[in-house]
């Protein structure tokens, strides 16, 4: 029997290296793509100087949300005495996606003057910035639904197939920022104020998404708020998806992401127009 | 193989303007005043009607007085400025301009600066991979692969470098005062070796400089800026003299003025 079980333990030691080789070589066939490559070391580089030589590391992308929940959790129910069921989870979903939101914006419009050492330097696609920039902010949100699924298993939430349609809510959210940092880092050549007014802004922007109401109030009361607030669409859906398992709502769905669409050509056609300014007005 | 008559960099009738607004301190009152009253816009001609054809494997020196154009020149020649209307720059081929303290973030590692500055340049994982120990022996930084560029002196940052520009594919180099102000002396004898050993064959090279120390030796041919415009080109011997002399009259005009 011992003899057995040693002869087992190479045995398999052996399997386990015929497999790492079967890997490595299986590694060496993906064919190299340079850009993915940069896009995905800039937005890893990105991630990990956020939280760089903190001690919480990259556990403050936890953190930071759910302090802010326990906030609004608490100011909602026990102040203003709000019944919806499943509050808190309510609350989270929604503000997730607005940090994702806000954070992306907020650290996206700058990044012409943060990578300015590379650019100047060196010729490549500049739009290679703004892709890895939404992509490390995308990080953040992944982990952040991932503890939003934790936390929903505590309070017995039942998941149904309807959550399948979330990577179609953060596409279309990732369209948005994209868009819309690409419009605000133009201006931001010719115009720093953008900075300060775009923190007002999204001040404003915050109050009137449905993160703390039921879908119910913005819907009757101000239809309007629905269209011209993509965000307010994106939300509602997703929150659809992962608290309550319906699926999304085809019609707003197809409309925001236009919307997104059109943001992002606007975007694009503004960079492309006056990008050639940012080296020496930055 | 290589031609050595492909033109790598050409400027045609190249000018840049930049319109400065100058920062005029005052009370907030006063600056709520101007905002209303309307812009204070300075025009600065930093560089006028400039022509020139740079071929595969030269190595041109451009030199003048601070402020006489030499590093917008070079910035218009990477194309990351726009020519004024009238003029076209065009460049052919990878380039990396090196300047010091530039192109590096300070929070990284050395080990990262390199990855991201190769990636750039257009540079997979794997070749990276493969020149990724030349590049550190180059350097010789092979005790400070993982230390954060910020507690590098400035000579280690210059050869680092250097050593990315010469393991990545860049077949043009526009150094930007890169062997001035750098009191290495170890860099100093490096960046002699590089020249005399002819590592940077084939490449085309452009060296800015306010010195003609660097450019003297090296340069197969000079361009004298002054105030913007190109006032002479030619080998290092003739525009050394030019040189003395521009300064000289520089002078004469600053001393004229205290007096009147």
């Amino acid at each position: 029997m011992v003899r057995l079980s040693h002869f087992n333990y190479i045995y398999t030691a052996k399997i386990v290296i015929m497999l790492g080789n079967i890997g490595k070589s299986l590694y060496e066939l993906i064919p190299e793509n340079n850009q993915y490559e940069r896009i995905w070391l800039l937005a890893k580089t990105d991630f990990k100087l956020r939280y760089y030589d903190t001690f919480l590391g990259f556990l403050w992308t936890i953190v930071n949300p759910l302090f802010r929940l326990a906030i609004f959790y608490f100011i909602f129910t026990f102040i203003f005495n709000k019944q919806i069921p499943n509050y808190a989870l309510h609350i989270f979903s929604g503000l997730i996606i607005w940090m994702f939101f806000q954070e992306s914006t907020k650290k996206g419009m700058n990044v012409l003057k943060s990578k300015r050492y590379l650019y100047e330097n060196i010729r490549f696609n500049k739009l290679d910035l703004y892709t890895s920039s939404v992509l490390s902010s995308l990080m953040v949100l992944i982990i952040n639904i991932i503890v939003y699924f934790i936390v929903s298993m505590f309070f017995k939430i039942p998941l149904t197939w309807n959550i399948l349609f979330i990577p179609l809510h953060i596409l279309n959210l990732c369209i948005l920022v994209y868009g819309v940092i690409l419009i605000l880092s133009t201006i931001n050549i010719y115009f720093r104020d953008i900075n300060q007014i775009w923190d007002m802004i999204l001040l404003a922007w915050f109050w009137i998404n449905p993160i703390f109401y039921a879908k119910a109030i913005i819907f009757e009361t101000y239809p309007v708020l629905k269209f011209i607030n993509p965000l307010a669409g994106i939300i509602i859906n997703t929150r659809e998806g992962i608290l309550y398992g319906n699926p999304p709502d085809w019609g707003l769905y197809m409309y925001d992401m236009g919307y997104s669409v059109v943001v992002f050509f606007i975007g694009l056609v503004s960079f492309r127009l006056l990008f050639h300014k940012a080296a020496e007005k930055l | 193989m290589m031609n050595t008559n492909d033109i790598m960099i050409q400027l045609d009738n190249v000018s840049k303007t930049f319109y400065i607004r100058d920062k005029r301190h005052g009370s907030p009152l006063q600056q709520l005043g101007r905002f209303f009253s309307g812009n204070n816009l300075r025009k600065i001609e930093a560089v006028k009607n400039v022509s020139i054809k740079i071929k595969r494997g030269e190595f041109i020196g451009i030199v003048g007085a601070n402020g006489s154009g030499k590093s917008t020149l070079l910035h218009l020649m990477s194309g990351v400025y726009k020519p004024d209307k009238g003029g076209t720059a065009k460049i052919f081929g990878n380039y990396i301009r090196l300047s010091l303290g530039l192109g590096f973030n300070h929070e990284l590692t050395a080990r990262e600066n390199i990855y991201i500055n190769a990636s750039i340049m257009g540079l997979t994982f794997r070749e990276i991979g493969r020149e990724f120990n030349k590049i550190i022996r180059f350097a010789e930084l092979e005790k400070f692969v993982d230390t954060k560029i910020k507690y590098f002196s400035r000579g280690m940052r210059a050869r680092l470098a250097f050593a990315v520009a010469i393991y990545t594919n860049a077949e043009i180099l526009l150094l930007d005062e890169f062997f001035g102000g750098v009191g290495d002396e170890k860099f100093r004898e490096k960046s002699d070796q590089i020249f005399h050993k002819r590592i940077l064959a084939g490449k085309t090279i452009v060296l800015v400089s306010h010195n003609l120390l660097p450019v003297k030796d090296h340069a197969n041919r000079v361009m004298l800026m002054h105030e913007g415009e190109c006032v002479k080109t030619g080998s290092s011997e003739e525009v050394f003299l030019h040189y003395k002399n521009v300064l000289k009259v520089d002078q004469l005009k600053i001393e004229n003025k205290d007096l009147a």
